[in-house]
């Protein structure tokens, strides 16, 4: 189309829009339609997405910004194409918004390509067969869910558990371990969030290579002030920015989204205005197609991989509920944040019980790692099972060994808490790595009995097992004085 | 629903508990009344005789009973542990236990070679879970220990203790004070020179006053009856507090069960209640929603 195609808009609702086109030129599906005018001295610049064809020369759009200001009647022009993303090595250390402008307030930036951010998910044949553990230092994480190389982890949680703070800790620890690219995507959250993490990456270094992490890494946010369009779509964005790098350069890319709730909850929001009936719980009845579009681009190919973490906001506590329920089928390693163990003081508050991962099996981590991953959910288990009875009848019912069950379990529950990187300034604790082995030794040793003697407070943010010792040690050295 | 089908069936177990926890309440309460008396009763004649004792101890020095002889050289002792055969009475076993362990270590630091004898099945149980060797073990005295039963067992420990098999009894169990007041002791009733002390205490205003006895027939005679007599009626008493204590603690212990089942209950009920109200109303928006969006 080398002439340019212009329509007029002939209704706004909320934030999608029609626009009326010769009938003979109609902009395809997904194609981005720009409005550019000045209405009462306020430049007025926003980008839609076409989504639907009414008939009559009318199509339906969804706004990727806001359309405060806007009135019937302004000329729409047809990019020819859907919206593009600049990609290249140009876009690490930026910040990028949904429609792929720098944010960040340091001039344009240098790029030879620009990406559709609608693509295709990578052929079958194409798909990366290995399988490969992902260590993260983190003790329950690395016992219970170890993640895939090349896979994707989701970190479930309901409001304020520790969602955000547990994914920039797998940024602060894979991105500054990692030799490749990262690129980060805020879906709906918090802007405050966002700078933080900004700054952050700044200060954190790759290694001891003196280099900052954010020079390895693009950022693309669409947080909660944006339009529901915005938030929709800078999840795709991030996508294809991360997709250039495992295409092109062949090299591992890490992906982190925050939140991918917000984009089905963007979904559900411009669903209803354009004329779709709400299916279950009020979801779009698309919301299962939406998500697999996204996540199935988010894959490893023979070529390059994208190990992504997701956070994924779980509405009222209720994994039930669709959104997270949708989100659950598409990961490898599946991580749950209870709130009953955040009541206790103990984080990450992961749920050593609900969450798992497709490869703590032994076939890839190997029999004693499986065997001992398993006594600990079993210990953990039976001692939920024991709660309703010690809640009534108390612990002096229980039989001898439920209540060594009882003992162990409260001690590895403890176990499995540990000081994070990121919060050493308000913890005041000193981050701690565990490495897989240790891990796996420390818990081994608990379930076998080993430790039975240290009271269950020493067992609280340490790493490593004999630090629990240690900390026991001091404990006594401070009650003495 | 998932939910709160999984509701309904915690429920369902959490009032069954309570039912059994509140039988267990009502039948406790039964038996200790009983209990109580026997202990009561025992336990006048058991305060006079270790008086008379203490008494007959003090008036003739140039004679002692071997039950009263303290052992130079402590070398071999008994230890006899009143649990109970059933669970369901809280802590009582546990302080039990807890101090029998306590007092075993202690022994073992003083060098003294010790035999555990065990009554109840619960502190059996534990024992044996801790790998710990029992010599005997008993399970037939339950809520009415006769004296034929207990006397039993004294007639050996006298036998065993005169002649020298043993130097020291020391016995583990729960003092019955009163309804509000139980708790678990490990006292020395062989040899006997510790109870007649212990309860002498409280005699001592009479002691004082120089209360003097005639003896008829011979000092010696009467020791000879006495002594033994009283070491067998302070062993009786002993498993008698034993029992009342248990039934005591399980009256407790399942009053607040019950409290605690009825608390869980309700909140459970609570739960479910919303769980329920909440899928109808989410399943009448989505009908309201869907018909709506078909007009």
């Amino acid at each position: 189309m080398s002439e340019t195609n212009t329509g007029a808009v002939s209704q706004i609702i909320g934030s999608t829009f029609d626009a009326e086109f010769p009938e003979d030129r109609l902009p395809e599906i997904y194609n981005a339609l720009k409005i550019t005018e000045t209405v009462k001295g306020v430049e007025i610049s926003v980008t839609g997405e076409v989504q639907q064809h009414l008939g009559g020369g009318k199509v339906r759009c969804v706004a990727l910004g806001s359309t405060d200001g806007m009135v019937r009647g302004m000329t729409v022009t047809d990019t020819g194409g859907p919206l593009s993303v600049p990609v290249g090595k140009g876009t690490l250390g930026r910040v990028f918004n949904v429609t792929g402008d720098v944010i960040d307030g340091r001039g344009d930036v240098e790029h030879d390509e620009r990406w559709a951010i609608h693509r295709h998910p990578p052929k079958l044949e194409d798909l990366s067969a290995k399988t490969e553990l992902f260590e993260t230092g983190i003790k329950v994480v690395d016992l219970l869910t170890p993640f895939v190389r090349g896979g994707k982890a989701g970190l479930f949680g309901g409001a304020g558990l520790g969602k955000t703070v547990i994914l920039t800790e797998l940024i602060a620890r894979i991105a500054s371990a990692h030799g490749g690219y990262s690129v980060f995507a805020g879906v709906g959250e918090r802007t405050r969030e966002g700078n933080d993490l900004w700054l952050e990456m700044q200060e954190t270094k790759i290694g001891d290579t003196g280099r900052s992490v954010i020079e390895q890494t693009c950022m693309v946010f669409g947080q909660m002030n944006e339009p529901p369009g915005a938030r929709l779509r800078v999840a795709l964005s991030a996508l294809t920015m991360a997709e250039w790098f495992r295409d092109a350069t062949g090299s591992d890319t890490l992906l982190f989204v925050d939140n991918i709730f917000r984009f089905s909850q963007a979904g559900s929001e411009v669903s209803a205005l354009l004329g779709r009936m709400p299916s279950a719980v009020g979801y779009q009845p698309t919301l299962g197609t939406e998500l697999g579009e996204l996540q199935e681009r988010i894959t490893s190919t023979s070529n390059g991989a994208i190990t992504s973490v997701q956070a994924v906001y779980v509405p009222a506590d209720d994994p039930t509920d669709p959104a997270p329920a949708t989100a659950f089928s598409h990961l490898d390693a599946f991580i749950y944040l209870e709130r009953k163990i955040s009541e206790k003081g103990i984080y990450p508050a992961i749920d050593p019980l609900a969450s798992s991962s497709r490869i703590l099996d032994p076939q890839y981590v190997g029999e004693r790692h499986y065997n001992i991953a398993r006594r600990v959910q079993q210990t953990l288990q039976r001692y939920r099972e024991l709660q309703d009875i010690i809640a009534i009848l108390g612990v002096d019912e229980l039989s001898e060994d439920d209540k060594m069950v009882v003992h162990r379990a409260r001690r590895i529950e403890r176990f499995l808490s540990q000081p994070f990187l990121v919060a050493e300034v308000f913890t005041g604790k000193a981050g701690k790595i565990t490495p897989m082995e240790e891990t796996i030794r420390s818990f081994e040793e608990i379930c076998d009995g080993k430790w039975d003697h240290l009271p269950e407070a020493a067992f609280m943010y340490v790493g490593g097992i004999e630090e629990a010792e240690e900390q026991y040690n001091r404990m006594q050295a401070d009650a003495e004085k | 629903m998932a939910n709160a089908r999984s509701l309904v069936k915690r429920l369902k177990s959490v009032r069954n508990i309570r039912k059994i926890t509140r039988t267990m309440e009502l039948i406790a309460t039964g038996r200790f009344k009983k209990a109580m008396d026997r202990a009561v009763e025992a336990a006048a004649y058991t305060k006079k005789i270790s008086e008379i004792v203490g008494d007959l101890g003090r008036a003739d020095l140039k004679f002692s009973h071997p039950l009263l002889a303290k052992r130079v050289e402590v070398k071999k002792s008994v230890l006899l542990v009143l649990t109970s055969n059933r669970g369901l009475c809280g802590g009582y076993n546990g302080a039990v236990l807890r101090n029998t362990l306590r007092q075993m270590k202690q022994l073992q630091e003083d060098s003294v070679e010790c035999t555990l004898e065990v009554s109840g099945k619960r502190g059996i149980k534990f024992l044996n879970f801790q790998k710990i060797d029992l010599d005997r073990t008993y399970t037939h005295f339950e809520d009415r220990p006769t004296f034929a039963e207990v006397d039993e067992l004294g007639t050996r420990f006298v036998d065993d203790y005169v002649a020298g098999r043993i130097d020291r009894l020391d016995i583990s169990y729960t003092s019955f004070e009163s309804i509000a007041r139980q708790h678990p002791v490990v006292e020395s009733i062989l040899p006997l020179s510790n109870l007649a002390s212990n309860s002498g205490a409280t005699t001592e205003a009479d002691s004082d006053r120089g209360t003097d006895y005639e003896f008829q027939p011979a000092p010696q005679e009467i020791l000879e009856e006495l002594v033994p007599a009283a070491f067998r009626a302070k062993l009786f008493k002993c498993f008698l507090d034993a029992a009342v204590s248990e039934q005591i603690a399980r009256m407790v212990a399942m009053k607040g069960a019950t409290e605690n089942a009825d608390e869980m209950a309700g909140a459970l009920k609570q739960q479910y209640n919303r769980a329920r109200q909440a899928a109808i109303t989410s399943e009448l928006a989505e009908i309201i929603g869907g018909a709506a969006a078909l007009d």
